[in-house]
């Protein structure tokens, strides 16, 4: 694979410079989100996220690829809700993971323009998860697929997990030891690309959705081709309330945020 | 015509002081014994053992197994959940253990590298003693650094070398500048410990019998001492005491630059690289000191050999380190004070109010304000045990600075929502084993290889006389080479 | 008439060098003495040549190894497999110099080391022309001469303030 560099193109550090919008986006209204989990659940179920039980979870070791933030404003009594964020993986156009990855498992994706994680080459040295400045990234502190509490003994004495009936066929199952994070549903983005390639076309918008997208009662969550201009998420993405969260990092990240007047 | 000069302070005084003109011979160079009485010394040094020896061995022999082998063996077949790692300090004690041992290693590069290249004499007895403290400093570091990965079986694939998926290892990651740094830096290291070790081997191979010689004759490799030989190992050990010098500078660097390469509020600091090199040889300086003490009064004839002059001499280095110190962990925190974004105030507030303040207090305290308050007077420096007592407390404020900068600096980012302390679990349990292990080796090495490098010592009483001048003997040194 | 090695020990350098002088007088090679000691002395202090030692030439040769090494390493192996990462370019200058110095320090470090054991012919464990009380700090003079002006030389070294003077077989160490 030859490397071709337009030198028009080329950056600060030498990086090629990507389209700012990049292909695969996505705008949360944050004006309308209800906080109700439901993208949280329904990305659990899709991708097979295991559960990791109360206390893990409270000890900041919950293996949820994607968080609503829950923040107040002033003291009490005179306490304001703020409006709830969706927190995710922002598939950063420069990702600050990447990089510092020493075995590759953190890459970039120059065909969907997302950040990769290749979990079969995580030796776990967590870096990526320290670096990126949203957070967004999990670890898989043990095999929480195979947690004993989980289990019904059958017959003989055995395990039986019938939490593992409800995984999803299309997505591995992590182990311990590995990196974790959002992929826009990468199963669905390649399922979808299959299916258009096999009928001559390209994926259009529309075509098929995340899981959170999906699942949301309110549709605060929008997801499609910011690269093509017809579509419903890169007109959201143009409204004059979005914003990138931490944008002065320059992380180029792919999710606009609307949020209209503060705490509304 | 004279000018008669008035003695500031009293007479008496300055008679006192007129009397204690020292007498040469209190200095190790200007107190020559025959070269076989010495040897004879540092032989029996290894011999003895008293049955507190064995009784502290066994103790050491014990923990390692159970807080580092059975440990560690636990948390591979468990899971990192066993550690309190978690989000947002996915690093935690396993790096601060890393930091700190690669620290505590630099010492012995400084004493057995630089001070020979600036021709310190006084170096002349405890360089070995040093260069051992980094090579058994270095092995904690690298089982540290393998401990904190999540799927440490497959740590091989940070290595280049080909294999058939045709995968390379990422070298625009820190981690992987870590590796070959560490890697350089523990051979060279370890090299250099072995090259002046030779021509000691060769005479405890001439004086022992039974397995011990067999052991020292397989190492001695064969050395006489004939001229040619002397000239390579010497030419040798020159270009080493040179190259070491700028690996060591690197090694630390790269280490800091784990942090300041990554986008973090307290991390991304341009003066990480100094500032870390200038910590680990502060730490260093304490830590050579505590295990000089523990030599002077444990091993038979070692008060021959390591001398007031020594203490007071590092206790000079350790003043001049920690000034060098101060000046470079003012220069990070300023800065970040004065023209702080939002995150990085958050941080400092955190820092110097937060749950963690007493151990932010305690390591300014011990770093600074310690050496500062204590290391200026004579008379603190030439007292073994009270040197060895700060270098203790020098190394207990240096690792609550890797502490701050590793886990507590983690958890103040930029995302409030995830902020949670962090509480060390069976990481406890590892620093116990790593520092157990590194006392073990230690000892085990104290029994086994001459720690005193006598050839060197003999070269150094050789080129030091007494010339007269005028109406005094004055010490003067030659140059042999 | 075989040639016979004789040792002669001495206690300090000076009458070590008068007795190595001596030697030259009466008709001994350079190459037929050798001087060994239990510290590094100084040749021209003993009247001796100047021993040669090509340490310096291979720890020169091995970072130059280690230079190409460390340029492979950053700026082939990305070419062999380019990978993207967080928008820096495949090969960055600025890591590059990073691998670069290290790799560099470490082959002139290990060829110096390995030049070590190359130059003296480590490890040895023939039988060897050796002495023990050299390791005590004596100075060791080794010479070959014919069997017959054993004597000769035996009174004369004598008289130049040696310990002994005794014939010499290599020996295990």
């Amino acid at each position: 694979m030859s490397l071709q560099v337009d030198l028009n193109r080329v950056g600060a550090k030498g990086a090629l410079a990507e389209e700012a919008d990049g292909k695969w986006g996505m705008v949360i209204d944050q004006d309308i989100c209800t906080g109700c989990q439901a993208c949280v659940a329904a990305c659990a179920m899709e991708n097979n996220l295991p559960f990791v039980m109360e206390e893990d979870a409270g000890y900041g070791r919950s293996l949820h690829w994607i968080r609503i933030e829950r923040f107040w404003e002033g003291e009490y009594p005179e306490v304001k809700a703020t409006s709830f964020q969706p927190m995710l993986c922002q598939q950063c156009g420069s990702a600050p993971c990447e990089p510092v990855c020493p075995v590759f498992a953190s890459v970039h994706s120059e065909a969907q323009q997302l950040n990769l994680q290749v979990y079969n080459r995580c030796i776990g040295t967590r870096y990526c998860a320290n670096n990126c400045p949203y957070q967004v990234r999990q670890f898989n502190w043990r095999d929480y697929a195979l947690l004993p509490f989980h289990a019904n003994e059958a017959e003989g004495g055995e395990l039986v997990f019938p939490l593992h009936n409800q995984f999803n066929p299309d997505v591995t199952v992590r182990r311990r030891g590995v990196m974790e994070k959002c992929t826009f549903c990468i199963q669905r983005i390649h399922s979808a690309g299959d299916k258009a390639k096999s009928e001559g076309r390209p994926v259009e918008d529309g075509e098929f959705t995340t899981a959170c997208a999906q699942a949301c009662p309110t549709n605060a969550i929008t997801f499609g081709l910011l690269d093509d201009h017809e579509s419903l998420v890169s007109q959201l993405a143009q409204r004059q309330t979005g914003y990138k969260h931490l944008g002065e990092l320059n992380t180029q990240p792919r999710i606009t945020y609307l949020q209209g007047e503060k705490g509304a | 015509m004279a000018v008669t000069s008035k003695y500031f302070g009293s007479e008496k005084a300055h008679e006192e002081h007129h009397e204690e003109e020292h007498d040469p011979r209190e200095q190790l160079m200007f107190d020559p014994l025959p070269r076989g009485v010495m040897n004879d010394m540092v032989m029996e040094s290894m011999y003895a053992t008293s049955w507190k020896f064995w009784v502290v061995l066994g103790i050491l022999a014990f923990l390692v197994a159970t807080c580092f082998f059975y440990a560690w063996g636990y948390m591979i077949a468990e899971g990192l959940h066993v550690a309190g790692v978690m989000r947002p300090s996915y690093w935690g004690v396993f790096l601060v253990n890393t930091v700190f041992w690669i620290g505590i290693s630099h010492a012995g590069t400084f004493i057995s590298a630089i001070l020979r290249v600036f021709k310190a004499e006084f170096r002349r007895p405890f360089t070995r003693a040093a260069e051992l403290m980094t090579t058994f400093g270095l092995i904690q570091a690298g089982a540290s650094i393998f401990m904190h990965l999540g799927r440490v079986w497959l740590a091989y694939w940070m290595f280049p070398i080909p294999n058939e998926r045709q995968l390379w290892p990422n070298f625009h990651s820190p981690l992987m500048w870590d590796l070959l740094a560490i890697t350089t830096y523990v051979l060279g290291s370890t090299m250099y410990l072995f090259l002046p070790l030779i021509p000691d081997l060769a005479m405890a191979r001439d004086r022992s019998t039974g397995w011990r010689k067999t052991f020292y004759r397989i190492l001695a490799l064969g050395f006489r001492g004939t001229e040619g030989e002397w000239r390579h190992l010497t030419t040798a050990m020159n270009i080493f005491a040179f190259a070491i010098i700028p690996v060591m500078f690197s090694v630390h660097t790269i280490v800091s630059w784990d942090f300041a390469m990554a986008m973090r509020p307290g991390w991304s600091s341009t003066v990480f690289g100094p500032y870390f090199v200038l910590g680990a040889l502060h730490s260093g300086m304490g830590a050579v000191a505590i295990v000089l003490f523990i030599m002077r009064y444990t091993m038979k004839h070692m008060d021959y050999f390591i001398r007031k002059e020594h203490f007071d001499a590092l206790g000079k280095l350790m003043m001049i380190v920690s000034f060098a110190y101060a000046y470079f962990f003012f220069n990070d925190y300023i800065v970040q004070w004065y023209g702080g974004d939002a995150a990085t105030d958050n941080l400092l507030h955190w820092l110097e109010a937060g749950p963690m303040a007493w151990m932010f207090f305690q390591m300014v305290g011990f770093n600074i304000v310690l050496p500062f308050l204590t290391l200026w007077n004579k008379r603190v420096r030439t007292t073994p045990w009270l040197l060895a007592l700060i270098g203790l407390l020098i190394n207990v404020g240096m690792y609550w600075e890797r502490y701050i900068i590793v886990p507590v600096m983690l958890t103040i980012n930029r995302m409030p929502f995830t902020w949670r302390l962090y509480e060390p679990r069976i990481e406890v349990f590892l620093t116990i084993g790593t520092f157990s292990m590194f006392l073990l080796f230690y000892m085990i090495a104290s029994r086994l290889i001459p720690l005193i490098p006598v050839w060197e010592v003999q070269e150094g009483q050789m080129t030091h006389s007494l010339r007269k001048v005028g109406k005094t003997h004055v010490p003067t040194i030659s140059e042999f080479e | 008439m075989s040639d016979t090695t004789l040792l002669a020990l001495f206690e300090d350098i000076d009458p070590a060098a008068n007795g190595i002088e001596k030697l030259h007088e009466m008709g001994v090679p350079d190459d037929r003495i050798s001087v060994i000691s239990g510290v590094p002395l100084n040749p021209r202090m003993l009247g001796r040549p100047h021993p040669w030692t090509n340490v310096g030439r291979l720890a020169l040769g091995g970072a130059v190894i280690g230079f190409f090494v460390g340029l492979f390493l950053n700026f082939g192996t990305p070419l062999l497999y380019p990978v993207s990462v967080g928008g820096q370019y495949i090969t960055p200058i600025p890591p590059g110099l990073i691998i670069i110095f290290e790799m560099t320090m470490l082959f002139a470090l290990l060829s110096t080391f390995l030049g070590v054991f190359l130059e003296s012919y480590f490890p040895n464990y023939r039988p060897m022309e050796y002495v023990p009380q050299v390791s005590d700090g004596k100075i060791g003079i080794f010479f070959r001469v014919p069997q017959d002006e054993q004597q000769k030389f035996t009174e004369a070294l004598n008289q130049m303030g040696a310990e002994s003077v005794e014939p010499h077989e290599a020996r295990q160490l």
